[in-house]
C-alpha cells in the first residue's frame, strides 16, 4: 500500500518569517559542504584549493563524503556515459537546496573529448548546474572564484533567483528526463521517485510532467529492498 | 532551593554547554587548521553549520527507530549536562553522582546504534558496530579512573570531589597515573586519531553518519558540541579542581579538549581490534597500577 503524504503548506503569520529566511539564506552561503566527483585529470586543482595554499575552509566549505550530507555536487572533468549514470543517482539522492559546479571545460561542452562516442557533452542538460568553471585546467584562483559566485548567488537567491537551479530539476523534470532517456534507453529509471517529491514540495509545474514521463511510467518497476545474505 | 530556581538552571546548563561546545568545535577546527597551516574556519562557522543543516528543505527520514536514535543522542547528553555541575549552578547533581553520569554518557552510542540500524546502509552497520567497540574498549579505562577518582575522594557526588580538591590538592596532583589513563581514556572517547577508526571517511564514509542528512546531522553536531563539553568540564571536575567561576573552570575544560586535537595529527588509525588490546592494556595498567597506590 501506498500512503499519500502530504505536507500542509501553513500561511506565515510569524512577522519575523521573512528575517529567519533571510538568516538561513545567509548561513547557507556561509556553510557548503561538498561532495566532489572527480573524473579525469579535474581534481588536481582541487587539493591546492582545499589546503594550506588557498585554504577553502575559510570560506565555510569543507568536503563531505557522502551525499546525503553534501550541499556542492562538484564535477570536475569529462562525464562518460556509463558514470554519468552515476552522478545523476548521486545527485538525485542529495537533499535541497543542493547545488552543482561544473569544472573544466569537459563538462561545458565536451572539452577535448568532443569527439568521443561515449562522453557526455554539456552536463546542464542532465541536471542543472549553477556554476560551470572554465579551463582546462582552472587554476585554484578560479576555482575558489567559482565558489565565490555560487555563494554570491545563493545569497540573492531571492532577488535575483539564481541560487535556486535545484529547483528546475523538478520544474521540467520531462526536458532532464528525456535527454537521459536519449543516452541510457526507454527503460532508464532511478531510485529516487522525482515526481513523487516535485509533488510533495510543492514544485511541480506543466513541465514536470510530458511523454518522457509517461514512457518512464510505462517502464518503471517497483523498487524492493534487496535481500540481505551472505554469499 | 525552590522550583523555578531549578527549572532555570535546568534550561541554563545545557544552553551554557551548547554555546561552550560550539566555541570547543571551533577551537578543535582552528587547531587542526593551524597545525596543517591553514586560517581555519570564522567564527561562527559551527553556528552557520548548525542553522544550515536544520534549514535544510528536503529532510530524509528512514523511520521512526532513525527520529528516536537521534533524539536519545542529543537527550543523553543533554541529561548528562544537568547532572554536571557547574560554578554557581548545580542542577540535579546532588542527586545523581558520578556513576550515573558515566551511564547518561553511554546513552548517546546506544541511539545512535538505533537509529543507524534503521537506515540500513552497509558503511553505517560497520561504523557503529565499530563505535560500540570502541565504547567497549574506553569504557574499562573510564570506569576504573572514575571509581578510582570516587574511592580517593571517598564521594561519587561530583559537588563532594570538587569541594575536596579545592580544600586539598588538584586530583592530578594527587594521582597523576589515575590523571594519564583518565586523558586516554578521552582520546578514544573523543573518537580522535589513533581511536577514530568508526568514523574512517574514506573507507566507511564516515560510517555512523553514512545516512544523516539535513537536520539528522544537525542533531549530530550538536551532539558533538555537547560531547566536547562534557568530556572537558568532567575532566576538569575530577582532576583539575573544577572551578570557583566561569573563568577558572573553562579555561581547564578548553585545555583539555585541546590536547587530543593538538596530538591527534601524529598518529595513524588503528585497527579496531589494536584500539581494544591497547585501550585494555595502556590506560587499564596505569589505572590500576593508580589504584594499588589509592586503595
Amino acid at each position: 500500500m501506498k500512503k499519500e503524504l502530504k505536507i500542509i503548506q501553513k500561511e506565515r503569520t510569524n512577522p519575523l518569517a521573512h528575517v529567519f529566511d533571510d538568516f538561513i539564506s545567509f548561513c547557507q552561503s556561509k556553510s557548503l559542504f561538498m561532495l566532489h566527483y572527480c573524473t579525469g585529470c579535474g581534481a588536481i586543482e582541487l587539493p591546492p584549493a582545499m589546503t594550506s595554499r588557498f585554504d577553502m575552509e575559510r570560506l565555510g566549505i569543507q568536503p563531505m563524503v557522502t551525499p546525503r550530507q553534501a550541499d556542492i555536487l562538484l564535477i570536475t572533468g569529462y562525464v562518460s556515459i556509463k558514470t554519468l549514470k552515476r552522478v545523476i543517482l548521486t545527485y538525485e539522492q542529495m537533499q535541497s537546496p543542493k547545488y552543482v559546479i561544473g569544472i573544466c571545460s569537459c563538462t561545458v561542452n565536451g572539452g577535448m573529448y568532443w569527439q568521443s562516442y561515449a562522453t557526455a557533452k554539456k552536463l546542464n542538460e542532465y541536471m542543472p548546474v549553477d556554476v560551470y568553471i572554465a579551463g582546462c585546467m582552472p587554476r585554484p584562483e578560479a576555482v575558489m572564484e567559482g565558489l565565490q559566485r555560487l555563494k554570491d548567488n545563493i545569497r540573492n537567491d531571492k532577488k535575483e533567483h539564481k541560487g535556486s537551479a535545484w529547483k528546475d530539476y523538478f520544474n521540467r523534470y520531462d526536458y532532464y528526463l528525456g535527454n537521459q532517456q536519449a543516452l541510457f534507453g526507454d527503460d532508464w529509471q532511478t531510485p529516487t521517485d522525482i515526481i513523487a517529491e516535485a509533488k510533495l514540495y510543492d514544485l511541480e509545474t506543466e513541465e514536470t510532467y510530458g511523454k518522457h514521463t509517461k514512457l518512464l511510467e510505462k517502464h518503471q518497476t517497483p523498487l524492493l529492498p534487496q535481500e540481505m545474505r551472505i554469499k | 532551593m525552590n522550583a523555578l530556581h531549578l527549572m532555570a538552571e535546568l534550561i541554563f546548563m545545557p544552553l551554557i554547554a551548547f554555546i561552550v561546545g560550539m566555541m570547543m568545535v571551533l577551537m578543535m577546527r582552528k587547531i587542526a587548521a593551524r597545525l596543517q597551516r591553514r586560517i581555519g574556519p570564522p567564527f561562527f562557522q559551527p553556528l552557520y553549520d548548525i542553522v544550515k543543516l536544520y534549514g535544510k528543505d528536503t529532510q530524509i527520514s528512514h523511520g521512526l527507530i532513525h527520529d528516536i536514535g537521534i533524539i536519545m543522542a542529543v537527550g543523553g547528553y543533554i541529561g548528562a549536562e544537568i547532572l554536571l555541575p557547574v560554578p554557581g549552578m548545580e542542577g540535579i547533581a546532588a542527586k545523581g553522582g558520578v556513576i550515573t553520569l558515566s551511564y547518561f554518557l553511554m546513552i548517546p552510542s546506544l541511539g545512535m546504534a538505533l537509529g543507524v540500524g534503521q537506515c540500513a546502509n552497509p558503511n553505517g552497520s560497520i561504523g557503529i558496530s565499530r563505535a560500540l567497540t570502541a565504547m567497549l574498549a574506553y569504557d574499562i579505562p573510564f570506569i576504573l579512573v572514575v571509581f578510582g577518582a570516587a574511592w580517593h575522594y571517598q564521594s561519587t557526588s561530583l559537588i563532594g570531589m570538587i569541594e575536596y580538591q579545592q580544600m586539598h590538592q588538584w586530583g592530578i596532583v594527587e594521582m597523576p597515573l589515575l590523571a594519564i589513563a583518565g586523558l586516554f581514556a578521552l582520546q578514544g572517547m573523543l573518537g580522535k586519531q589513533p581511536f577514530e577508526i568508526y568514523i574512517a571517511p574514506a573507507e566507511i564514509a564516515t560510517g555512523p553518519m553514512v545516512e544523516m542528512s539535513g537536520k539528522y546531522m544537525g542533531g549530530l553536531f550538536v551532539m558533538q558540541t555537547f560531547q566536547l563539553y562534557t568530556a572537558g568540564v568532567l575532566y576538569a571536575s575530577l582532576f583539575l579542581g573544577g572551578g570557583t567561576s566561569f573563568l577558572t573552570l573553562l579555561p581547564k575544560a578548553f585545555l583539555v579538549v585541546a590536547l587530543p586535537m593538538s596530538i591527534a595529527f601524529m598518529f595513524p588509525r588503528y585497527k579496531t581490534e589494536d584500539v581494544i588490546r591497547i585501550l585494555w592494556k595502556w590506560p587499564v595498567m596505569l589505572a590500576l597500577i593508580s589504584l594499588a597506590f589509592i586503595l
